[in-house]
């Protein structure tokens, strides 16, 4: 071959046939690379394309919508007066008018010009006239010429003021004319101004470029090497709707986002999208951009209620999220359930234990109660947030054997001698039990109003439906009379019964008998092996992290970290012996009918798998100790989603929310009301009142504690009532209970309320308010005026005189309860304070109803009434000096 | 702006010939079975209100009439009326507060009428609205020849009552066209005008809730509806 090529010169070969396949290769590769550029890699531009035909068809209607709400008759009234309008220019009067305006303004115009001319003459003469001064020469001539021009200056300037003033006059017909036109142009005009704003829209709309639409964040977040990382978010290209009220409805990726109010606090133009719902931003077409297609891509699009995970990378400190519910519900769960009890969990370490002390459990119940619970809880309260660790008989009875040798050391003595319970009347007790307020935490019976407004599968108190068979009942009288002395940390408050009430109520509680009793077994107690074994037992299995016990005081906890359990990665979690399901299986867990288990191999299959059966990975060589829960598929989905968002990935402080005193002030106040379970009957925040639905009107149950609280009563108020409440409300059973605050927890709760309304606590002395002479008369006047006292009665309320849902509080404690300025706002508009309040509003544009006082100026009367009613209280005082 | 002006006007003289083509629907609600005793109003706790009523007052809530019918019934159009396109009127609806009972108890406005709320006693009356759609509103009015003046922009039929008197209630049905009406004394019913087509019309009562029934309305001439309520 090299021989032939060394024979034939370069020139005569021929290489036509290569030349023509390498440029027909080098032709279709460049028309599949354009292809692929324009269109394979551009489906943004047919999403686009797409959304603005469906905004401009939108707005078409809209405009067409607009265009039939016009009142047809007022369009034809102002086009037949335009019209005449019109035509009236055609009259002779303004014809004429604007004829002689015309010839008038060529006048003036002469008269301009010459009287211009005059006074270049006479300056010209004026010269003449001072050069003969200078020269000595007799300028008596020259001055004759001067006056002359002078006097033609005067008589052009009177000209000209004359033709002027003739203008004016034309002009004031002529302006009559036109004005009356332009008028009826403008109101014409106004009445199409929604369809014009429009038409500028879908003008907008036709000629809107496609384009890629872009969010730069320079500095978003670090990279592992702690470099300063930017994001760029494109989503906004196809998701072209996200801001269009208009697109409602319209189908995705088109759509306007749903939660518009939580965008006013997350601008996509200035905080991107990919920070809340992750994706990768810069992608262009769907599968990559989501991050589904993208094998390598880390953290994929957030699909259901686990968008809310990516709440926490800035609001960890937080527990209430007002637009994000299923973040708060989340929370609410690990603080409920105390997961940070064996799992060290960011923000929640420090937080109390949930359960019960367990050392002087003989006090309260029997060793047999105590082994069965340990067995399995469920079996006596089924709704106990207690889970089940699955024990067998030896165990639960070694656990069992522990916690009776350490609560036989106990130094507890009821208040009362024993026997003293005896002689309440169960129905008695059941009505008390049923109007007082138990019902808010305990569910008795079939009774679960309360639980199912919580909506929770678990109790926050227990169930008493079994009662009589776990507790004796001198125990019990010493418990309801005030739990404290049993336990200095109890949760539940003393309800201020008398001995008689709380007889009442024993002897209701201990009627409630289970009819499947415990086990009767005989029980290997005194054993100290079996102790010791117990001992094993509480230790391993982490008991302590829910319950002091006695020795187990200085236990850590027993289970993995949690900190960054978001990020963990699937290669590194032990399936157990369940099934594998294929990939692209609709459902990622499934019980098959043999009893196993089937799981996509994914974190999220993981976690719901654990969640839904703790043991479900136990095999005989790996065992499980964590217990079985019997959480609902809502409440498996939060924690999940709480779980994915344990991760170390912290934007910068720029885009975090400052979580600065007050805030902090607020979130201890969540979780002191949280422990307290506040909630349970009042609404805080929006959230909670569930023992508001036992009530047939809401009226007749525990007062919201809107977020204006803090602003409405006063600081020394809220100290002394919440050390030792006292009645605002006679009308009604439920009673606010006496929880044993320490003055550091009082001054929590006060805080939070400030917080909440945006104040801070201040000293005052509220009681030197002044009262103003000025005020004080018409205010009593208009307090009669306006009936106020037909609610708001002072002294006993009389039988019959309404129904008690109907009533309002004594104005006579104002002076002493609420804030001057808070009555203030209250009286100008009871429902932005508290909507659906049956306080109704006086006071309308600024005006009261009766003109004869202050000329019925909203803002006097008002301040007249605060005054009377602060006067009311102090008064009363005065006369009890 | 000429060519705009003339489709308008154009729209205009096809809308109003449309109207022109219209009837009346007219009917009856009955009622059947026992009607349930009516209470006995208590107004002992406003010297005022009881001073009002020289004999004794009774429950308004359910009304049958002598010759068989129920009153206080609200009939409206429900479905049928996409694209036609009915004026707000002019004239105002009326609520009185009169002798401490509502004044109609039951009555029907169009989006954006006008509604004047009176209060004819010398006593408080608070006004709350129990709406969800439309904004709610709680107004006091505390002197005898207090007026007014409310407007509603969305279709909904919601309570009002008012606190001070519990066994106050009206009810208002708040409508975006002028087709409805609620029945009197004799429980007959008139929608005047109804352009042709065919249409749902619906009875409402607050105690027995609604019904539907089809009609359609020729282009000459009138419909009739009969609803039948049940006493339980």
């Amino acid at each position: 071959m090299f021989e032939k090529r060394a024979q034939t010169p370069v020139e005569l070969r021929n290489y036509s046939t290569y030349y023509l396949i390498f440029s027909g290769i080098l032709f279709l590769a460049t028309v599949w690379s354009v292809w692929d550029e324009v269109i394979t890699r551009r489906p943004w531009k047919d999403y686009q394309n797409e959304y603005n035909r469906l905004l401009v068809a939108k707005l078409t209607e809209k405009r067409l919508e607009a265009l039939n709400t016009i009142d047809s008759s007022e369009v034809v009234r102002l086009g037949n007066e335009l019209a005449a309008a019109r035509a009236a220019k055609e009259s002779v009067e303004y014809r004429e008018a604007v004829d002689k305006k015309d010839t008038l303004l060529r006048d003036l115009d002469i008269a301009t010009r010459e009287w211009r001319f005059a006074r270049s003459r006479s300056d010209a003469a004026y010269y003449t006239y001072q050069k003969a001064i200078k020269e000595g020469r007799d300028a008596a001539r020259e001055k004759a010429v001067v006056d002359k021009h002078d006097a033609d200056i005067e008589q052009y300037f009177k000209e000209m003021e004359d033709l002027n003033k003739q203008i004016a006059a034309l002009d004031e017909t002529i302006n009559r004319y036109r004005d009356e036109v332009m008028r009826l142009e403008v109101e014409h005009a106004a009445l199409f101004s929604e369809v014009s704003a429009l038409d500028l829209k879908l003008e907008r709309a036709r000629r809107a470029p496609v384009q890629i639409r872009q969010v730069v964040l320079n500095d978003f977040e670090f990279t592992p090497f702690q470099e300063i990382k930017a994001r760029v978010d494109r989503c906004q290209t196809c998701h072209a709707g996200w801001a269009e009220p208009l697109m409602e409805d319209a189908p995705h990726p088109f759509a306007q986002h749903p939660l518009p109010e939580l965008l006013s606090a997350h601008n996509p133009e200035t905080f991107g999208c990919t920070p809340c719902h992750r994706g990768q931003g810069p992608a262009l077409t769907v599968g990559f951009a989501h991050g589904y297609e993208d094998k390598f891509w880390e953290t994929p699009l957030l699909k259901g209620v686990d968008v809310y995970a990516t709440c926490n990378t800035c609001h960890s400190s937080e527990s209430v999220l007002k637009h994000a519910t299923p973040f708060t519900k989340a929370k609410q769960l690990i603080m409920e359930n105390g997961c940070y009890g064996c799992h060290g969990v960011k923000g929640y370490d420090d937080m109390p234990k949930i359960g019960p002390p367990l050392n002087e459990l003989l006090a309260k119940t029997t060793p047999e109660w105590i082994y069965s619970w340990v067995k399995e809880p469920h079996d006596y309260n089924p709704n106990s947030r207690m889970p089940s660790f699955e024990f067998t008989d030896e165990q639960a009875e070694a656990v069992t054997a522990y916690l009776v040798s350490i609560s036989q050391e106990s130094t507890y003595r009821p208040m009362r001698a024993r026997g003293t319970y005896a002689g309440g009347s169960g129905a008695a007790g059941k009505r008390i039990f049923e109007t007082v307020g138990c019902v808010a935490c305990h569910v008795v019976g079939g009774n679960t109003t309360v639980r199912d407004a919580r909506g929770t599968s678990y109790d926050i108190a227990p169930e008493l439906t079994r009662l009589g068979s776990k507790v004796n009942p001198d125990w019990l009288f010493d418990w309801v009379k005030n739990p404290r002395n049993h336990n200095p940390e109890a949760r539940m408050p003393s309800l201020r019964l008398t001995d008689a009430e709380a007889r009442h109520i024993v002897a209701y509680l201990m009627s409630l008998n289970d009819t499947n009793a415990p086990d009767r077994r005989t029980l290997d107690l005194a054993n100290p092996e079996k102790i010791a074994q117990g001992d094993r037992i509480i230790r391993e299995y982490g008991c302590a992290g829910c319950h002091t016990i006695k020795g187990m005081e200085n236990e850590g906890k027993v289970s993995v970290d949690l900190s960054d359990f978001g990020r963990k990665k699937v290669e590194q979690m032990d399936f157990g012996n369940t099934r594998e399901l294929r990939k692209g299986s609709d459902v990622e867990y499934q019980e098959n009918p043999d009893g196993t288990v089937s799981l996509l191999r994914t974190w999220s299959a993981w976690v719901y798998g654990k969640l839904k059966n703790s043991r479900l990975y136990k095999t005989d060589r790996i065992d499980q100790k964590m217990p079985v829960y019997n959480f609902s598929e809502e409440e498996i989905k939060l924690i999940r989603m709480f779980l994915l968002s344990m991760t170390r990935d912290v934007p910068l402080p720029t885009y975090q929310r400052t979580f600065d005193k007050r805030q902090q002030e607020i979130e201890t106040g969540r979780r002191l009301t949280m422990r307290y379970n506040c909630m349970q009957c009042h609404n805080i925040e929006d959230r909670g009142g569930y023992v508001v639905p036992i009530y047939e009107e809401e009226a007749m149950g525990p007062p919201i504690l809107t977020a204006s609280q803090g602003a409405k009563v006063q600081e020394p108020w809220l100290y002394s009532f919440m050390k030792s409440p006292s009645t605002i409300r006679p009308w009604l059973d439920i009673h606010m209970p006496t929880f044993p605050l320490t003055d550091d927890e009082v001054t929590i709760v006060t805080k939070y309320f400030l917080g909440l309304s945006n104040q801070d606590l201040k000293l005052r002395d509220y009681s030197a308010t002044p009262i103003d002479q000025k005020y004080f008369d018409p205010g009593r006047r208009l307090f009669e005026t306006y009936q106020c006292a037909r609610c708001h009665p002072s002294g006993p309320v009389r039988a019959g005189e309404l129904t008690a849902a109907e009533l309002a509080p004594d104005l006579t404690m104002a002076a002493n309860r609420l804030k001057p300025e808070w009555i203030i706002d209250w009286l100008e508009d009871p429902q932005a304070l508290q909507p659906g309040t049956r306080m109704p509003t006086y006071f309308f544009d600024g005006q009261g109803p009766d003109r004869t006082i202050f000329d019925g100026k909203a803002d006097e009367q008002i301040q007249a009434l605060k005054t009377y009613v602060w006067s009311l209280g102090r008064r009363q005082q005065t006369a009890q000096r | 702006m000429t060519i705009k002006r003339s489709i308008t006007t154009g729209l205009f003289i096809i809308g109003t010939t449309a109207v022109l083509m219209a009837g009346d629907v007219t009917g009856k609600v009955s009622f059947s079975g026992t009607a349930p005793a009516a209470q006995r109003l208590r107004m002992d706790a406003d010297k005022v209100c009881a001073r009002a009523h020289k004999q004794a007052v009774l429950s308004e809530e359910v009304i049958v009439n002598k010759n068989g019918t129920l009153k206080n019934v609200l009939v409206y159009v429900k479905d049928g009326l996409a694209g036609k396109k009915v004026d707000a009127p002019k004239s105002k609806a009326i609520l009185d507060q009169i002798g401490c009972i509502y004044t109609p108890r039951v009555l029907g406005v169009m989006v954006g009428q006008e509604l004047e709320i009176l209060n004819s006693d010398p006593t408080l009356h608070n006004v709350h609205t129990l709406s969800k759609a439309n904004k709610p509103f709680n107004q006091a009015m505390p002197m005898k020849g207090m007026k007014l003046t409310k407007k509603f922009d969305k279709v909904e039929t919601f309570k009002v009552k008012c606190d001070v008197h519990p066994w106050m209630g009206a009810y208002i049905g708040v409508f975006n066209h002028s087709y409805f009406a609620v029945t009197g004394d004799d429980g007959s019913f008139t929608l005047k005008g109804v352009p042709a087509g065919e249409y749902t019309v619906e009875a409402w009562h607050e105690k027995y809730g609604t019904q539907t029934m089809k009609v359609t309305v020729p282009a000459t001439g009138a419909a009739t509806v009969e609803f039948t309520f049940a006493g339980k």
